[in-house]
């Protein structure tokens, strides 16, 4: 650690990067990376830290739609839509690339919408295989990263094979210290307020990770255990994008029940990105994203999605679930209507949230998490 | 509602094959719906599917999507939706998908059941949604699923995901022999194959026909007698079929006889059908002398590049190169390529409400594609099967307007 800091001041810095707008935050970034774009845990980004750069997560804005609606049709979910706003406003500007990969059709569609505006210098499309269990998936897999590797050592900096280790450490210690953030949360409800457990997750997809791993350490050592965490919150399990923004974390504890795991885009399934070490890393990076980590755009059978999240729900000790989905968003609602059953025959009450910008609306969906959550506390 | 009088001042001249066209569209859908009869096993495919491995091993095709297209000109797709929507299914989703979620769950729809499948074949060349749709129907009907995973081309295709592909041909081969317990012809597969490629060849030359002035059919009567081309091709019925409808337009050129009486105005059609108006919409232009010559939906059946020396590589490649699976750029050049061979005027989008493969970037495709040819667009919304949220009079007067544009600027 560069210098002794204390909790609150830990604080502050998971404050400052996350209440700051895109063009702001430019000037926070390490001056030693590349920040390079990226939406999506299927591109690599230990291989991008590797190379030198900042991966740098692009996570939808509440943003003022002003340009996006002459180059989109409406039926774009909201993370589609304020990613191009954005791009369009300027706010990107600061990247020095962007990195695709393939998941719905509405993303294939923003990575054209960027490449024709041509701001961003640099543009990669990983092609992240959509069938996860064929034989052909991994050789095929191994080539885009290998080819995404070449790439990345073109215009950012070379990859060692020790630079690349170090990188898959830093992310696997980023992924146990989130990991032991969710345990406390679960051991202690309430201890960490959902607005600061958002921000948390957050910032660690804008800074750089060493310092965010420094910074967990720190919080996770010193976060003090002597003070009880307001008890009483019902449990309950979170499934859709990524949303992390604090006012649906707010929202869901001031109804009166806590999130005690998720299916989230930009929360525990990242969990699942695990990263052998005992292996060569090219094979271990590609591995990962065939075993462990699912994603509804991508095909593993028929049944997949429903026995994962089963499972993950059973485990979690969760009451009901929620399903917090943005609109438009084709993947997610073709599985909602199978999911809600086949949770539901469990013993599962669910809920169904669907959102826009999450600026809007935010009073409305209170008043169905309260009825909801009034509906599993014990009369 | 227009006048029919209005309409009238351009009279229609129906294609005589349209009759051949019933009858065989008819006995298709006879034998989907009673295979046993004919000891034949179903397989639902997507319209991007390869059909001709499974003609080859004697299954029968039936293309949910062709379906959607009938449950939408029949105007029975808006009560199938809401049937799909009433089970938890979002309005949002494909409307395609949605009226065959419906049609399952309710029994409706033209030709009443559907035939249950033996097992899927899905190919994700033209979209992501179909990947979720065949995994719902995949645990409704308890039945197996193959799935051909084709990587979006936003540029160029690499070598390593031509060979990810051949590959998968390779288990689609072994899925479909053990599904249909017989083994693979190569013989019958390479006949298939060449039937097949006779038949896109006859569908090429027969919309080519249209850059003939006056242009012998029209777009909205190709999307009618393009149900073939999807359904059948890799079969002897499709290739006689075409080869009567072709000589028929032939005939037309000769005489110069145009699919209406009046061309004025010469327009390309993006976008799959409004297939609840495509009559009245086909009738608003023509009374005003207007004939859509071309289109991006009939066209995406030309399969380029197939070589037929390796059917199996051959047909991988030319499954995976197809128009919904290329970015923008190729987008823009086939929309280019389309205005200028067919002499157009201008050009009609409609931008669909829940098709995000052929919708998005159409607004960026508009304004390249007039900065490249110096033709205008125009964009429409609608959806392509489920009319509840259309507003028919508000794109006829669009429409109208552009006419107007159009005929100001020659
Ligand atoms: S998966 Fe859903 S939320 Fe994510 S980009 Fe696609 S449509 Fe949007
Ligand atoms: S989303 Fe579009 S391409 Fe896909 S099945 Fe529906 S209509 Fe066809």
């Amino acid at each position: 650690m560069r210098k002794e800091i204390s909790l609150l001041e830990v604080d502050k810095e998971f404050k400052a990067i996350t209440s700051l707008e895109f063009r702001e935050m430019a000037s926070q970034l390490p001056g030693d990376r590349v920040p390079i774009g990226y939406f999506c845990p299927y591109v690599p980004e230990e291989l991008l830290h590797a190379a030198g750069a900042l991966p740098f997560r692009l996570m939808g804005f509440p943003v003022k739609m002003s340009h996006a609606p002459a180059h989109l049709p409406p039926g774009c979910c909201h993370l589609v839509k304020s990613s191009l706003e954005s791009l369009l406003q300027g706010e990107l500007d600061f990247l020095k690339g962007v990195i695709f990969t393939h998941t719905c059709d509405a993303m294939k569609g923003l990575s054209e919408a960027f490449a024709f505006q041509k701001r961003i210098p640099l543009q990669f499309n990983f092609m992240m295989p959509a069938h996860l269990n064929s034989e052909r998936s991994l050789p095929f897999l191994k080539e885009e990263i290998v080819r995404l590797k070449t790439f990345l050592e073109a215009n950012v900096g070379e990859i060692t094979p020790q630079g690349l280790r170090a990188s898959i450490r830093i992310f696997n210690q980023m992924r146990e210290k989130v990991q032991r953030l969710y345990h406390l949360r679960m051991e202690w409800p309430g201890r960490i307020s959902g607005s600061d457990f958002a921000r948390i997750i957050r910032a660690g997809y804008l800074l750089d990770r060493g310092r965010y791993v420094e910074l967990l350490t720190k919080y996770l050592d010193e976060l003090p255990r002597d003070k009880e965490g307001k008890s009483g919150h019902v449990p309950v399990y979170l499934i859709g994008n990524m949303l992390h923004s604090p006012a649906y974390f707010s929202m869901i504890e001031e109804a009166g029940a806590q999130m005690v795991s998720d299916d989230l885009c930009s929360g525990a399934r990242f969990l699942r990105l695990m990263t052998r070490e005992d292996i060569d890393p090219i094979e271990a990076l590609a591995e990962r994203y065939l075993t462990n980590f699912l994603c509804p755009t991508k095909h593993k059978g028929a049944q997949a999605h429903i026995e994962t999240l089963l499972t993950e729900v059973e485990k979690s000790g969760a009451k009901g679930v929620i399903f917090l989905l943005y609109k438009y968003c084709e993947t997610h609602f073709f599985d909602y209507p199978d999911l809600k059953s086949s949770l539901e025959s469990k013993g599962f009450p669910t809920l169904l949230l669907e959102v826009e910008d999450p600026s809007y609306s935010i009073g409305q969906l209170k008043i169905r998490i309260q009825a909801f959550v009034e509906m599993l506390s014990p009369i | 509602m227009m006048a029919e009088q209005k309409f009238d001042t351009n009279p229609y001249r129906p294609i005589q094959s349209t009759g051949a066209y019933r009858r065989l569209m008819t006995a298709y859908y006879f034998m989907v719906k009673h295979p046993s009869w004919f000891g034949k096993k179903v397989a639902w495919i997507t319209s991007g599917g390869p059909v001709e491995p499974l003609y080859a091993m004697g299954a029968l095709p039936f293309y949910p999507e062709n379906y959607g297209a009938m449950c939408g000109a029949s105007r029975m797709s808006a009560s199938l939706c809401e049937a799909a929507e009433h089970k938890g299914y979002s309005h949002d989703l494909c409307s395609y998908a949605l009226t065959d979620l419906g049609s399952y769950l309710t029994g409706k729809g033209p030709i009443g059941r559907l035939p249950k499948p033996d097992f899927l074949v899905c190919g994700n060349n033209i979209c992501g949604t179909v990947i979720k749709w065949y995994e719902i129907q995949a645990r409704a009907f308890h039945v197996p699923l193959f799935f051909l995973d084709t990587p979006f081309i936003h540029d160029e295709i690499h070598e390593h995901t031509l060979r990810y592909i051949q590959g998968q041909m390779k288990d689609y081969i072994s899925f479909l022999e053990r599904e249909l317990k017989r083994p693979f012809s190569e013989r019958r597969f390479e006949e298939v194959s060449a039937r097949s490629f006779e038949t896109i060849s006859l569908w090429k030359e027969i919309l080519d026909l249209s850059r003939h002035h006056p242009a012998p059919i029209a777009a909205f009567d190709a999307f009618i007698h393009m149900a073939p081309i999807v359904t059948l091709r890799g079969t002897r019925w499709a290739v006689h079929y075409y080869k009567k409808l072709k000589k028929e337009l032939e005939e037309r050129i000769k005489t110069k006889t145009g699919a209406f009486a009046r061309e004025e105005i010469r327009l390309i059609w993006d976008n799959i059908p409004i297939w609840y108006d495509i009559r009245n919409l086909s009738r608003l232009l023509a009374s005003h002398g207007a004939v859509l010559v071309a289109d991006t939906y009939t066209s995406a059946w030309v399969l380029d590049d197939l070589d037929l020396t390796k059917p199996l590589e051959g047909l991988a490649r030319a499954y995976a190169v197809i128009h919904l699976n290329q970015g923008l750029n190729y987008k823009i050049k086939k929309m280019v390529n389309l205005t200028e061979r067919y002499g157009a005027h201008g050009f009609i989008m409609h931008s669909n409400r829940s098709c995000k493969p052929y919708s998005l970037g159409q607004y960026d495709m508009r304004r390249e594609v007039t900065r490249l040819t110096g033709r205008p667009g125009l964009i429409i919304e609608a959806d392509h099967t489920d009319s509840r949220s259309y507003a028919p009079q508000q794109v006829e007067k669009q429409i109208l307007m552009f006419l107007e544009i159009i005929k100001g600027k020659d």
